[in-house]
């Protein structure tokens, strides 16, 4: 069996990546993957704490539920950012996050 | 214990309620194209007005729910004076379709608030919350033929979605260290004690959640390293979203920031190193929150940049509560939101007008209403003089009680006295920024051609019963004293 540590690490990179990429990447459509990524990150850590709290091989489904609802969440989110990417791209002929300048102090 | 039974259907009757007057209106919108959509904005803000009413007392008595449903009842009020920027807006040419939805999803964001403050969990608190933000994002990006708007959108949606991204690995992290998802004086002790095994590496995994989830919290109220949406998202997003995020919106994150951190009061003494860490690491957070939001405040034309680096800055002051964990908290905080809400709310719907009419949101479009509209002005000087926290308005008094709670804190822990000449020096330069405003009213001549503004009746009415509110609640403590 794969011990709980393992988990963890997986989510942690995934939610390293995840980070960066949102703080690094131009691509707006990039960025946006990253940020499913964070949302995965903390998925897999739910499920995996499921398990390590459960007793008996019975996990404890209230983190799948919580799991659940990010996901439902997430494409909820893809759904409004995707529809926002599209109006800006109509505006402005292009994703990258370097044109979004003319709010600025 | 379990998530079901923490609740009770009845609980969330208000939120449903709501909820279900958006989805009326939206059906009607798509199967009835001939109706006024004005009509539409009417029945919205009536339902949420009537919700609050419901939230005074009695069953479902919900403070802060109380100031989110008003306030989100006066921003699709304001979205009613404001149907002509937001058909060119939206539709272009005057035309007013796709308005319709405008004026209804602000009601299922407020039924996202009113989750929100009977969360108990962190799960309820999650969805509920994202309820809030995602209903956001939308209103934030409507005004698809404006560029900034759209920019706001994606600016909200990005830096949103990653401090949703950050609060939920800290749930995760969360229900790790503690087993459920339950926020509770008991579960929070346990944790810091490293459970049941008294295990550090537990505690300090336990750490690291809550700061995650104050991280999250923090994005919610713009406090400062979590502020920088604000500015960009207030200048661009619609006037009646703007005026949404900057009340009901914060009102949401302070009830998160307060559902959060009170399991954490029996620990916040003295005598404790944790203690000592957390609070002050919120007055470190206070602080620099202070000093970013006056300090940008004060070189900004835009009125609504101003406004967002303001609520900044003003959530800098109702964090200065949160030293002291005490039972009072909550009250003390509704308190201050309530005289910034009344005064903000008033302020925006001052932008709208004179945006509808001279095109422009910039200080400068209010030169000369002290002369033209003399009592629109003097309705609008009582506003901004409460933000202020000039004497006799809502806003002094609560303002003193952050000064109160401060030196109460100094003299408590021994330390923070930066804090106080923070505040004072902050609370100084709020006079230099908000007065800008007043001086462009009454010392600049009127353009010359430029008629007086026209009052709408809707932001008569509510320009003129909030400096009523201010000026009464301000004055009859001192009055009650005597």
């Amino acid at each position: 069996m794969i011990p709980l540590a393992h988990y963890l690490i997986l989510s942690g990179i995934l939610f390293t990546i995840g980070l960066a990429g949102v703080l690094v990447r131009k691509n707006i459509i990039v960025v946006f993957m990253c940020l499913e990524m964070m949302l995965c990150a903390s998925s897999v850590a739910l499920v995996a704490f499921s398990r390590a709290q459960g007793t008996a091989g019975v996990p404890v489904y209230d983190a799948q539920v919580l799991s659940l609802f990010i996901t439902g969440i997430a494409a909820a989110e893809v759904a409004i950012g995707l529809a926002l990417i599209v109006a800006m791209f109509r505006a402005r002929r292009t994703v990258e996050s370097t044109a979004l300048n003319s709010l600025k102090d | 214990m379990n998530i079901v039974s923490t609740y009770t259907w009845c609980q969330f009757a208000p939120a449903f309620a709501l909820v279900g007057l958006a989805a009326l209106l939206i059906l009607a919108d798509a199967l009835l194209p001939k109706l006024p959509k004005r009509l539409y904005a009417g029945i919205a803000a009536l339902g949420a007005f009537v919700a609050a009413f419901f939230m005074t007392t009695g069953e479902y008595a919900n403070l802060f729910g109380f100031i989110a449903t008003v306030a989100t009842g006066l921003s699709i009020l304001l979205a009613f004076d404001y149907t002509k920027v937001c058909c060119e807006s939206i539709a272009g040419n005057g035309n007013e379709e796709g308005t319709g939805e405008f004026y209804a999803l602000p009601l299922v964001a407020c039924a996202g608030i009113l989750c929100l403050t009977q969360a108990r969990d962190l799960v309820m608190l999650f969805v509920s919350l994202e309820v809030v933000t995602l209903t956001s994002y939308v209103l934030a990006g409507y005004f698809r033929r404006n560029q900034g708007s759209i920019e706001a959108g994606i600016k909200y949606l990005v830096l949103g979605a990653m401090s949703t991204g950050i609060l939920v690995y800290g749930i995760a992290w969360y229900f790790g260290m503690v087993g459920s998802f339950t926020l509770s004086a008991e579960t929070v002790y346990s944790a810091l004690n490293g459970g049941v095994a008294g295990s550090p590496a537990l505690a300090f995994g336990f750490l690291l959640a809550t700061a995650m989830l104050f991280a999250g919290a923090f994005f919610k109220i713009g406090a400062a390293p979590m502020h920088v949406w604000i500015p960009d998202v207030y200048q661009g997003a619609p006037t009646p979203t703007t005026a949404f995020l900057a009340v009901a919106s914060k009102a949401a994150g302070f009830v998160v920031l307060c559902s959060l951190i009170l399991p954490y009061a029996p620990f916040a003494t003295p005598g404790s190193l944790l203690g000592r860490i957390l609070v002050t690491s919120i007055a470190i957070v206070a602080a620099a929150t202070l000093l970013i939001g006056n300090l940008g405040a004060m070189r900004q034309t835009n009125l609504k940049r101003l406004l967002g680096y303001s609520s900044i800055g003003q959530a800098g002051f109702i964090l200065v509560f949160f030293l002291q964990l005490q039972v009072s908290l909550e009250q003390n905080v509704y308190d201050y939101l309530l005289a910034y809400a009344l005064a903000t709310i008033s302020a925006f719907f001052a932008v709208a007008m004179v945006r509808t009419q001279r095109g422009s949101e910039e200080i400068a479009a209010f030169r000369g209403l002290g002369k033209t509209n003399p009592r629109t002005a003097f309705l609008i000087t009582v506003s901004f003089a409460s933000l202020a926290g000039v004497p006799l308005t809502l806003g002094f008094i609560v303002k003193l009680k952050t000064f109160v709670t401060a030196v109460s804190a100094i003299q408590n822990w021994d330390n923070f006295c930066w804090l106080l000449v923070i505040m004072v020096l902050t609370a100084a330069t709020g006079f230099y920024y908000y007065f800008k405003v007043l001086r462009s009213m009454y010392w600049e001549k009127p353009q010359p051609g430029v008629p007086a503004l026209r009052v709408p009746l809707c932001t008569a009415i509510v320009l003129t019963l909030s400096a009523t509110a201010l000026i009464i609640l301000g004055t009859l403590p001192l009055l009650m004293r005597f």
